[in-house]
């Protein structure tokens, strides 16, 4: 499951405050790895890139809740090369939130708002974060990664690296310097709202088809804790054809705005 | 010799698990009320709390918590502390509530008997009377003076409260909820009500509870809600308008449909008319998901929640198809929260015109959390500001055409606020064609 998940879940916060950890000290940057190597050695931690390559797309189902709000439901992604991505939630009195992108346009629907097209650096973002097999391809996706420093994320030691996009704002992941695996992402997405920081410790690691897949991500987002839990992940499944086609409701906002897209 | 120490050595271990359980609850008490002061202090949307000194609270209240002997004395002394706040959407929800829901919810969810009330003058008078209840076939009548609910001394507790409550802009909300909490309970018990008729003659009615109208919603910790929706054309020689009214913002599967449907079989309507009497609000995002349905131009706001940190916009999005006719939102003082951000929000915008009277002032975005002693706390966690610069909280929404209720008029079958709404309907017309 990827990042495209976070303005999705912004949509389920609710109107809550926005509660940052205080920054932490780095360590120097003493004997660093560069940030190539811990992509690379990531890739290499989870299966490989021959294992990555045989996988063209991925369906994820689970479960989320706002921890202490007893507020919970279901969560379902589907998403394919190169970066076509479908979500929804659907929470027990709040009902369901969408959001997508055929690569070309990023929409969201939700129950209580309506539809609406994402524009800008808001539809940049959500389309970067729906790039398939993203650490294989993230040369294509970030001008530049560097290493930061360490930190300790819940008492593993990790490298600390930061991804600079084409366009918006650097992102920053932890990998662990024991496992190799990526266990926690930080960034400030854009959204229509406003700027909003969402940070996500990524746990609970499964081989799916030779791919260790992260089943379990703990997501702080706009001072609330999202618990996502994933039951499932069926990569290369079969997917009907219209999986990413647009909503009607979003093809109507298009032809509103006389801004549809040429047929892909 | 041995059973009488046998029997000493269990007494005392039993009296030692009486105490023990005591402490413990005790012990939430106190985690509870820290936990109350500790989240106003870090979640507050204003750290400096408008020039309250917090810690001077906490020292205040704590030697109090200390000597609760029970929940109730602790929820009452958390209340208190919260009230030095001065601000809506602070307050301990009783953990009954939810021990309730989860035995049974056909008990938990309390029966209605078909009444709505207003706080007139003074006195709680009947609006309304749901056309499907006992209380219509009974022949209770909108303006009918409410007395005597069982044994609640109806006067009275308008007359203590208001002593109480002096000014407070959640006088006449409070009351109304209170009133009607007393009219609610067991679906199929009985209730005896006694009221003054059109006139101000005795009539003793016994009303039985029935299942409420609507769609039975929950959300997180806000317990269960009925949640109903209603719209009707309204038809004359001179205009055609579809009237539309609902009593929360919530259960969004069911109501944005519905307020969709209306609104699409209506774009060529005279007039639109939103009535959001006696409705207190539910989740924000469904503002902007109505408003959605009345703006066509880009990049407007409703507003802006002023969070500790950051600001939140509550931008709209236009629909594929909206509606550009003349919009009317019928408000009074039980209109709180997200029906003050929806109807203020598009009067600044100028979109829609307001009629009745000024709502609770309670606007603040909230969310509830539960306790270590079971109870539940909500607690706001931001500022609500209108794209006027209008703060609601305190204020409320000004009508653009003060039509309150009257008791004179509900005895005459008149509601002032929607004829008023229809009146300006009618002079906007040939605007709208």
């Amino acid at each position: 499951m990827n990042r495209a998940i976070f303005p999705l879940l912004l949509g389920c916060s609710l109107w809550t405050a926005l509660a940052q950890d205080a920054p932490k000290q780095d360590a120097p940057k003493q004997d660093l790895p560069k940030g190539e190597s811990i992509l690379d050695r990531y890739v290499e931690v989870t299966g490989g890139k021959a294992a990555y390559d045989k996988i063209h797309n991925e369906v994820a189902k689970g479960t989320l809740e706002l921890t202490g709000k007893n507020i919970k439901g279901t969560i379902v992604s589907y998403q394919a090369e190169p970066n076509k991505d479908y979500s929804a939630v659907d929470i027990t009195g709040v009902g369901k939130v969408e959001s997508g992108t055929d690569g070309t346009v990023a929409w969201e629907r939700s129950a209580m708002a309506g539809p609406r097209i994402k524009t800008d650096v808001e539809r940049d973002e959500m389309i970067r974060a729906s790039a398939f097999n993203a650490h294989l391809n993230w040369r294509t996706l970030y001008d530049k990664v560097e290493t930061a420093g360490s930190e300790a994320v819940d008492g593993d030691d990790c490298y600390k690296i930061v991804l600079t996009p084409k366009s918006g704002r650097p992102e920053t992941e932890y990998y662990s310097k024991t496992t190799g695996l990526l266990v926690k992402t930080s960034s400030v997405n854009t959204t229509q709202m406003g700027d909003i920081s969402t940070e996500s410790f990524v746990k609970d690691y499964k081989a799916v088809n030779g791919v260790k897949m992260a089943f379990t991500r703990v997501n702080r987002v706009a001072g609330q804790e999202i618990q996502v839990h994933l039951d499932t992940i069926e990569v290369n499944a079969d997917m009907p054809k219209d999986r990413f086609d647009l909503p009607e409701e979003i093809k109507a906002l298009l032809r509103k705005n006389g801004a549809i897209p040429d047929a892909k | 010799m041995l059973m009488k120490y046998l029997f000493l050595s269990l007494l005392a271990a039993a009296v030692g698990w009486t105490q023990i359980a005591a402490r413990a609850a005790h012990q939430a008490d106190l985690d509870s009320f820290e936990y109350v002061w500790k989240t106003v202090r870090d979640k507050h949307w204003d750290p400096q709390l408008g020039g309250l000194d917090w810690q001077a609270v906490h020292d205040q209240f704590r030697p109090q918590i200390e000597k609760s002997e029970n929940i109730e004395q602790t929820r009452q002394i958390i209340t208190e502390m919260l009230d030095t706040l001065k601000l809506s959407h602070y307050r301990i929800i009783p953990g009954a509530v939810y021990s309730d829901l989860a035995k049974d919810s056909s008990v938990a969810v309390d029966g209605s008997v078909g009444l709505d009330v207003r706080i007139l003058d003074g006195q709680a008078v009947v609006s309304s009377v749901e056309p499907m209840f006992p209380a219509k076939l009974l022949g209770i009548k909108p303006g009918w003076i409410i007395e005597r609910i069982g044994r609640i001394d109806i006067p009275s507790l308008i007359k203590n409260f208001s002593t109480t409550a002096g000014g407070s802009t959640l006088r006449d909300l409070t009351l109304r909820r209170a009133i009607l909490a007393h009219l609610e309970g067991i679906i199929g018990q009985n209730i005896v009500v006694e009221f003054l008729d059109e006139k101000d003659q005795l009539a003793i009615k016994t009303l039985t509870r029935e299942p409420p109208k609507g769609t039975l919603t929950t959300l997180g910790f806000l317990g269960p809600a009925y949640v109903w929706f209603d719209a009707r054309r309204i038809k004359d020689a001179q205009s055609t308008v579809e009237y539309t009214a609902f009593n929360m913002f919530l259960a969004p599967d069911t109501l944005m449909p519905a307020f969709g449907d209306a609104i699409q079989s209506c774009f060529k309507c005279d007039g639109f008319i939103v009535d959001l009497r006696g409705n207190p609000g539910g989740l924000g995002a469904m503002a902007m998901g109505l408003a959605n349905w009345f703006v066509d131009q880009k990049d407007l706001r409703l507003g802006s929640l002023l969070l500790r940190d950051t600001a939140l916009k509550f931008v709209l999005n236009p629909r594929p198809e909206t509606y550009s006719g003349p919009l009317a939102i019928l408000v009074d003082d039980t209109s709180a929260s997200t029906a003050e951000i929806f109807a203020g929000g598009l009067q600044d915008l100028k979109r829609a015109r307001i009629f009745g009277s000024r709502t609770a002032a309670a606007a603040l975005p909230s969310v509830i959390e539960r306790l270590p002693n079971g109870d539940a706390f909500q607690y706001a966690i931001a500022n609500y500001v209108s794209e006027g610069g209008r703060e609601l909280e305190g204020n409320g929404v000004i009508p653009d055409v003060e039509a309150g209720l009257t008791r004179a008029a509900l005895l005459a079958g008149k509601d002032p606020a929607l004829d008023a709404a229809l009146q300006w309907i009618r002079t906007q017309k040939p605007k709208h064609e």
